[in-house]
């Protein structure tokens, strides 16, 4: 078989689900639950209409923002030194400790992360969102940085320090900037990841912090769902971590080939 | 510029002992080199200089300072590396111009010194390309020149000429010597190459197995090997040895045959030949030996026999031109003789006669 048309039937699986969702969000409510489904329709922008008029679509959309670039940063913040002392003193241990948060499922954490939040006053707050979406950032951070920073010849580093860097300079002055495209996909990854976290963000938030996840949840009623609104929110919630790649794809490739090229 | 003390140095990586104990001084604006066969704890040596191996016991001094807890930024040294380990990111320039911003120099100062050092190395033109678009041999340049710019109180160089091809280590072997007299700084080098050391040290200090074997003038090392390692280790092709039985003056080699060395000593013993002191003998007088193989090299022939089942070799003038087959007669060269213990491999005092 060709390579172009492995190429395809891969992409056709990918994007199925995507293309589905954007269509079925310019379908009118008839079209939307035809059965057969319909491929042929009049698109209608009525959802995306009803969507931004009924409901508070920024707000949930600044909240999200608020707290995915919050937990990023503090994945970044925390992650990068981590995943830098874990590389220079050949230790992986941090990095499993890290990863061991996401080694059960979530749902086993609720109850308790719950109670923890409000004995502590916080349910409903940004900080608790934020908190808990950089438990999610901070191993990604990590995973995605450790191996880049293997990946730098010894002796640079050591070369840095020789130069009168200590370790802190180091890695600001040498190996970041050496990093930088595992810096670029760490943070995509951490933002998307924790853009699009559900559970937690369902349980910690309140109608004031609720990320546009949760907020397009709600679309799903008891009786009947509004299918167009949901897939018009969830196109829209697409969007941001979409333009986000594609605005950074360069550093992706060459992210890809991460270490493969020595200077 | 300063003296480099080891006193009582020690070193272990978990259980393996890589340097037993260790005392060496390096004086003010000596070029040392480190020499010895890989894995003799030479780049360790060089890297606890450098402060990037904690000293597991005894004393470092740089100076009259014991540096043992100070950091690599806080020894002010200098390190040209292996590899050459420039940064990728930066310019040749920013590469050269790192180590002084970080120690806070004023900029016209870095400009100044940046500028100087480009022009002793003959890089001015590559100053604004980064280290990917260099060739080996400017790479290895830049290492030095960021280095140079450092103005430091001791150089060290870790096998740097390593990476480069023959005829451009050649070339910066002796640009380094040269330079080294320009600069006078103290400057050590590790070498597995026993030509580097001979040609541009002041002293070289032989190691094996993280022991100091000999230290001593490139002369001294070559004339006056301290033992059986020492003597194989330096000079090419390495000496040639042989056990024999002194007796009277001569050396009976274990096929009978025998060698007139005019030892005073008797009793069992290893004899050392430098391939370059064997010399055809004039008369009957040599011992005959067959030739194996013929090497002519232009400026001399190097002759292979053996000896028993020792293979041996001979540096002959190129006009005499043995067959292989042919047996040649041939004598040891006045006082070129070399007795070691056969046991402890240690150079016999009257091993050298005149």
């Amino acid at each position: 078989m060709s390579v172009i048309a492995q190429l395809v039937i891969v992409a056709a699986g990918i994007l199925f689900p995507i293309i589905w969702m954007v269509s079925s969000s310019f379908k009118s409510s008839a079209d939307v639950t035809a059965y057969p489904p319909t491929f042929l329709f009049r698109p209608t922008l009525e959802n995306y209409t009803r969507l931004l008029q009924t409901t508070p679509f920024f707000s949930y959309a600044r909240n999200s923002l608020i707290e995915s670039g919050s937990s990023t940063l503090i994945g970044l913040l925390l992650g990068v030194p981590a995943a830098y002392a874990a590389s220079i003193t050949r230790s992986s241990w941090p990095a499993l400790v890290t990863l061991s948060a996401r080694m059960a499922p979530g749902t086993l954490f609720l109850i308790p992360w719950y109670i923890v939040f409000r004995d502590l006053g916080m349910v409903g707050t940004y900080g608790a969102l934020i908190l808990t979406q950089a438990a999610i950032t901070l191993p990604i951070v990590i995973w995605v940085l450790l191996p880049a920073f293997d990946a730098i010849p010894r002796s640079i580093l050591e070369a840095a320090g020789v130069d009168g860097c200590g370790t802190l300079r180091s890695l600001w002055r040498v190996a970041l900037p050496l990093v930088s495209s595992g810096l670029v996909i760490a943070t995509i990854l951490a933002f998307v990841f924790s853009w699009n976290y559900f559970l937690f963000a369902l349980v910690l938030s309140d109608e004031n912090t609720k990320p546009l996840v949760v907020a397009a949840f709600n679309y799903i009623g008891e009786g009947s769902t509004d299918w167009g609104g949901l897939m018009a929110a969830a196109t829209l919630i697409a969007l941001p971590p979409l333009v986000l790649a594609i605005a950074v794809q360069r550093w992706l490739v060459a992210g890809l080939t991460l270490g493969a090229v020595k200077g | 510029m300063a003296s480099v003390r080891m006193q009582g140095l020690k070193k272990r990586f978990g259980a393996i002992e890589v340097i037993p104990c260790l005392d060496l001084e390096i004086l003010d604006h000596e070029f040392v080199v480190f020499v010895g066969p890989s894995g003799c704890g030479k780049s360790t040596l060089l890297r606890i200089i450098a402060g990037l191996e904690p000293i597991t016991e005894g004393d470092l001094y740089i100076g009259n300072q014991r540096v043992n807890d100070l950091t690599p930024a806080e020894r002010d040294i200098a390190m040209v590396f292996q590899d050459y380990a420039l940064y990728p990111h930066m310019t040749v320039y920013q590469n050269m111009a790192f180590g002084l911003q970080m120690r806070h120099t004023p900029a016209a100062e870095i400009d100044a010194r940046v500028q100087n050092a480009a022009r002793l190395l003959d890089i001015g033109p590559l100053l604004k390309r980064r280290p990917r678009a260099l060739s080996g041999g400017q790479r290895q340049r830049v290492a030095m020149g960021r280095a140079i710019v450092r103005d430091p109180k001791v150089f060290l160089f870790d096998e740097p000429l390593s990476n480069l091809d023959a005829q451009l280590r050649g070339q910066v072997r002796s640009e380094i010597k040269a330079l080294s007299q320009r600069l006078k700084t103290t400057m050590v080098f590790v070498t597995h190459d026993q030509v580097e050391a001979m040609t541009m040290a002041d002293r070289i200090v032989v190691l094996r197995g993280g022991v100091i074997q000999q230290v001593g003038a490139p002369e001294e090392i070559y004339g006056r090997p301290a033992n059986r390692f020492v003597a194989g280790f330096i000079g090419s092709p390495s000496m040639n040895f042989l056990p024999v039985t002194l007796l009277k003056g001569a050396a009976h080699l274990l096929d009978g045959r025998k060698l007139n060395i005019g030892a005073t000593l008797e009793g069992q013993a290893v004899l050392g030949i430098r391939p370059e002191h064997f010399v055809p003998a004039p008369d009957g007088s040599g011992m005959p030996v067959e030739v194996t193989l013929v090497e002519p090299l232009g400026s001399d022939t190097l002759v292979h026999f053996l000896v028993g089942d020792i293979k041996c070799i001979a540096r002959v003038a190129p006009d005499t031109k043995p067959l292989v087959g042919e047996r040649l007669p041939l004598a040891v060269a006045s006082g070129k003789a070399y007795l070691f213990d056969p046991d402890s491999g240690a150079a016999l005092p009257a091993g050298i006669l005149p």
